[in-house]
């Protein structure tokens, strides 16, 4: 239990992660302790957080909480749990082949897709050292793109393990 | 007595200011030429115009000169050596003084030597070095070969009795300087003791000349040079991170930011609740701060937008239409009825 994830539930504590997580991806999952979806996703998560802590931190933030709400909103966090990319304060979009580039929607089926996300998929040949590690893929995109400048980057995952949902607009 | 000749060259100064050679040839006293010319009003005139001309702190151009007050102490001093000198006839130092060397240094007098208003540039430098068998304290150097005159001449830049020399030997006592011990210190035959060596220099890690005036600016400097330090140093770090990677102007100054809090060189305690990160909104299609804009209207509009909501609205049952038309078909009723038995 070495690499705990710490779980947020002030407005501060969220504001100090991101500002002073410097030159690393920043995970932050929205979500709720007591669902399933984000269980199975915090544990992927803890999982993976060795893996990439050399380019990126994870955080979980709790939905319930009254100061995090304004994040909610901000964010448009309307599913659960939700995941949103920062890389030196700034927000990093991904495009997923979804309606929404501004978070991750759902859970990861891998750990390897979590890893290749953050950091990047230009360099298989280094990829393919790392092994079946799914999350650290997932990661590797953000990274790399955040790098080279890139505010939205494209997902590396294949479609099928890429979680489906229904952008509403306004409950519309 | 006047200086001898080979030690004359020693009290030369040449005074860049009135581009003039002062010589020691015949002065009865260590740079009494010298000083005479520095105290001149003459020579205050050339100092200031040539500070004037050539630029430099006009807030420190009586450091380059000898004031009349102090000039006039000089002189007593120096009258009254003649006198005792003519009574006494004696060649080595006055004895008095020497008991001062056992106790307490006379800090003061020693210390007041680098408040006169000498160019001490222009001072000689001493000629030899000599051996390092004993701690070379500047303030005990001073001390041996002043205490003959300090309290006859205090204001004297080189400190040198009527002879001119003294004796390592006499000064060969163990002198205790701030709680530390120090040996006996040296002092060379015919040597002169700059002003440098009476304030201090490399050797004693003294501060540069140009840092007593302003401490402030020493402060300034070494915070400066320090974070220059830091972020060269970061530098080396940053320089291998592409500089276009995002948000890296942020990266680099939320480092220094952070670096300075830790050293507590910078404190911030101005924490902003309404901070919000740069992001793209899903339903936003300028740029993210005008996202940030829009998010902060909405989110002022919609407090306004609950409190109107929560203005508690009297409860009613509903009534429908065939409820109604039955109520007032039973009103008639009841009203005809009575009509009907009447008749």
């Amino acid at each position: 239990m070495e690499y705990l994830l710490p779980t947020l539930r002030e407005k501060r504590e969220v504001d100090s992660l991101i500002r002073d997580t410097i030159d690393k991806v920043l995970v932050l999952r929205f979500g709720r302790s007591s669902d399933a979806v984000c269980l199975q996703l915090d544990d992927v998560l803890y999982k993976s957080a060795r893996d990439v802590s050399r380019f990126a931190k994870v955080a979980l933030v709790d939905m319930d909480s009254e100061e995090i709400q304004v994040y909610v909103k901000y964010f448009d966090i309307t599913f659960m749990p939700s995941t949103v990319f920062f890389f030196n304060a700034h927000h990093m979009k991904m495009d997923s082949g979804s309606a929404d580039h501004t978070k991750w929607v759902g859970t990861f089926q891998r750990k390897q897709d979590f890893i290749d996300v953050v950091e990047s998929t230009l360099m298989p040949q280094l990829l393919s050292s790392f092994g079946p590690i799914i999350l650290e893929y997932l990661d590797k995109a953000i990274y790399r793109g955040a790098m080279k400048g890139k505010l939205i980057v494209s997902c590396p995952l294949p479609p099928e393990r890429i979680p489906k949902f229904q952008l509403l607009y306004k409950d519309v | 007595m006047p200086i001898r000749p080979e030690h004359a060259h020693q009290n030369r100064l040449w005074c860049v200011f009135c581009n003039f050679d002062i010589l020691e040839l015949d002065s009865p006293f260590a740079c009494g030429n010298a000083i005479e010319h520095l105290a001149s009003v003459e020579h205050w005139k050339r100092v200031k115009g040539f500070m004037w001309k050539y630029g430099g702190g006009m807030d420190r151009v009586h450091l380059f000169r000898i004031a009349e007050v102090d000039f006039a102490k000089w002189e007593k001093k120096c009258k009254a050596l003649k006198t005792e000198g003519a009574k006494a006839e004696s060649v080595g130092p006055v004895v008095g003084p020497w008991k001062n060397i056992h106790n307490e240094l006379n800090a003061d007098s020693v210390n007041s030597f680098h408040k006169n208003d000498v160019d001490s540039l222009k001072f000689c430098i001493p000629n030899g070095v000599v051996p390092l068998h004993n701690y070379t304290n500047e303030k005990t150097q001073v001390s041996c070969s002043v205490s003959s005159s300090v309290s006859e001449a205090e204001d004297s830049q080189y400190l040198k009795n009527s002879t001119g020399y003294m004796d390592n030997q006499h000064c060969s006592n163990s002198l205790a300087v701030n709680g530390s011990v120090y040996s006996g210190v040296r002092i060379a035959n015919g040597e002169n003791i700059s002003p440098e060596d009476i304030i201090g220099n490399v050797h004693t890690g003294a501060p540069p000349p140009w840092f007593d005036a302003t401490k402030g600016n020493q402060l300034d400097v070494a915070l400066k040079s320090e974070q220059s330090d830091l972020v060269s140093s970061k530098a080396g770090k940053s320089s291998k991170l592409n500089p276009k990677r995002v948000g890296a102007a942020w990266a680099e100054r939320r480092k220094l930011e952070l670096e300075l809090e830790k050293r507590g060189e910078l404190v911030n305690n101005n924490y902003d609740a309404n901070w919000l990160p740069n992001f793209g909104r899903v339903w936003q299609s300028g740029t993210r701060k005008e996202s940030r804009k829009e998010f902060r209207m909405e989110d002022e509009a919609s407090p306004k937008a609950d409190n109107q909501s929560e203005v508690p609205m009297p409860l009613q049952p509903y009534i429908s239409k065939r409820m109604v038309k039955s109520a007032l078909y039973m009103l008639l009723f009841i009203l005809k009825s009575p009509d009907e038995d009447v008749n």
